[in-house]
């Protein structure tokens, strides 16, 4: 294959592969958050939301190269779709650093409350299935992998299932009101968990929009229950 | 060609060929807009060489098409099919079927000097006459007999081509002396002078700067009410700013290093420019060439 634009896709496959940096660093970013609440360390926490800023410099400077790219390059067909879904995976992958963070603060308002154990168990099990989604859905975009990004909808189902019960936990709790503070902060990680199990599937979308020209909702099609 | 003798009273009669009220249409090519010309299996030779091979496609009323690929894919060489122009070279040989409304265009009734008249084109070099503003656009609705009104038909042609209030004071000026994206325009009004029903364009804005190409381009848009445009262009960025669709050509190397054009793929812009069906489209827009 004789490249004519040579510069520019190299330009480009730098931009995806930082983007893909960022993937492997907001997937972290979910494991130490949960740590944080599981094991009621604000300073698991703390280091959480400072890394935060790495991935937002990344966000800013994928941002800043892409705008660059697009006005100078023009790029048009498999580029154009690429470029487009870079544009929307740096934004959703920035947004999974914001989820993780969202997460931490919880963690560091809860410090010292009393817990549920059933709870935390259901929390730990959610971030073990958002977790390889993320994996799973950036390792289907790098290699455009259509049947792959098309399993997300069935992944994000049961953490959608935990997230509706998290209410019936929390309810549960009792009327004690420090654990009542605390389950419900809970309920508050639950949610981010599940938009960054959602986050995960939007990114699924693109890989089929980058692979086949066509973009869908995989929500509105693939009976995966809760997007909301 | 077709061995089907066309109805020529819809296009010998010159009485009938004069300007149809435009049609309003929508920003958005429609597979509903009639087709205007019908290109079916199009061989075109010069002398032992074969041009360009087995093209079909349809051009739609209203829209602009745009036909792009390398340099000797045989663009220009269908353009020039669509008003006759390559009879004007002695040894060219035109096989296969083009139909304009439904007439066969190479019917041995057929005037070429009427197809022309029909089919205006402008080229890529801006071509004026060494003669006045005025007498350039002038000129073919004189041949054609239409002087009564020709005051009116200048300056409604100039205004089409979005001249008239740069020249207004000046038609008697030689056209030589505007500038190079004025003398284009100019070009473009005296191709419409004549009441065309499609106006061909063989890279219209190649010898422009760009904020002249971008008259050119927003022009053509405004024509495409009236008429149905076609333009060759080497520019991708210009082909999917102003078309409505587009056909992209290559070329297939045969024996002995002969080079003929082809259609490859013709579709929507969006789709061309966004997801093309082709693989060979889709490395040439990407700048991968196989």
């Amino acid at each position: 294959m004789n490249d004519r634009r040579t510069h520019f896709h190299r330009e480009l496959a730098a931009l995806e592969a930082d983007l893909v940096g960022v993937a492997g660093r907001a997937e972290g970013m979910i494991a130490e958050a949960i740590r944080a609440v599981v094991e009621d360390a604000p300073a698991v926490a703390d280091a959480v939301i400072a890394s935060d800023a790495e991935i937002d410099r990344i966000y800013l400077d994928i941002h800043d190269r892409w705008l660059e790219l697009m006005a100078r390059q023009q790029p048009m067909g498999s580029d154009l779709r690429l470029m487009s879904a870079i544009l929307v995976l740096n934004a959703t992958l920035e947004r999974m650093g914001d989820q993780c963070v969202n997460i931490s603060k919880m963690a560091k308002v809860v410090h010292g409350l009393p817990r549920s154990e059933q709870i935390l168990e259901e929390l730990q099990e959610m971030a073990d299935l958002v977790r390889p989604m993320v994996r799973r859905s950036v390792a289907a975009f790098i290699r455009r992998d259509v049947a792959a990004a098309l399993t997300l909808p069935e992944m994000d189902e049961p953490v959608d299932r935990l997230n509706r019960q998290m209410y019936q936990r929390v309810v549960a709790c009792g009327p004690r009101k420090e654990q009542l503070e605390w389950a419900t902060r809970m309920m508050m990680v639950a949610r981010a968990l599940e938009r960054i199990g959602d986050q995960a599937v939007d990114v699924a979308e693109q890989v089929v929009f980058l692979a086949t020209g066509e973009f869908r909702e995989f929500g509105d099609t693939a009976g995966s229950g809760d997007r909301t | 060609m077709n061995m089907e003798q066309p109805d020529m009273s819809q296009i010998a009669s010159t009485a009938e060929l004069r300007p149809v009220p435009p049609a309003r249409v929508s920003d958005e090519p429609s597979s509903e807009h009639p087709v205007v010309f019908e290109v079916r299996d199009l061989d075109v030779f010069y002398g032992d060489f074969q041009a360009v091979r087995g093209i079909d496609l349809d051009i739609r009323q209203h829209e602009i098409t745009a036909l792009i690929g390398p340099s000797g894919c045989g663009k220009s060489t269908v353009i020039r099919c669509l008003n006759r122009m390559n009879d004007l070279i002695e040894t060219a040989r035109v096989e296969g079927t083009v139909t304009y409304h439904g007439v066969d265009l190479y019917g041995p009734d057929v005037d070429p000097v009427e197809v022309r008249r029909r089919i205006g084109m402008v080229f890529q070099k801006p071509n004026p006459f060494p003669k006045s503003i005025f007498e350039n656009v002038a000129f073919g609705p004189r041949i054609a007999g239409l002087t009564a009104d020709l005051d009116d038909i200048v300056e409604e042609s100039l205004r089409r081509a979005a001249l008239w209030d740069e020249v207004k004071d000046k038609l008697d000026e030689p056209a030589l002396a505007l500038s190079g994206g004025q003398q284009q325009r100019l070009c473009i009004a005296r191709a419409i002078a004549t009441s065309p029903d499609v106006v061909l364009m063989d890279e219209p804005a190649s010898a422009l700067d760009p904020i002249a190409t971008l008259r050119i381009e927003e022009l053509m848009i405004e024509l495409k009410e009236d008429y149905t445009i076609i333009v060759v262009t080497h520019n991708m960025q210009q082909a999917a700013r102003v078309s409505d669709r587009t056909a992209f050509f290559s070329v297939e190397v045969g024996e002995g290093g002969r080079r003929t054009g082809r259609l490859v793929e013709f579709d929507l812009t969006e789709r061309i420019f966004t997801s093309p069906s082709e693989k060979e489209t889709e490395d040439y827009i990407t700048g991968r060439f196989g």
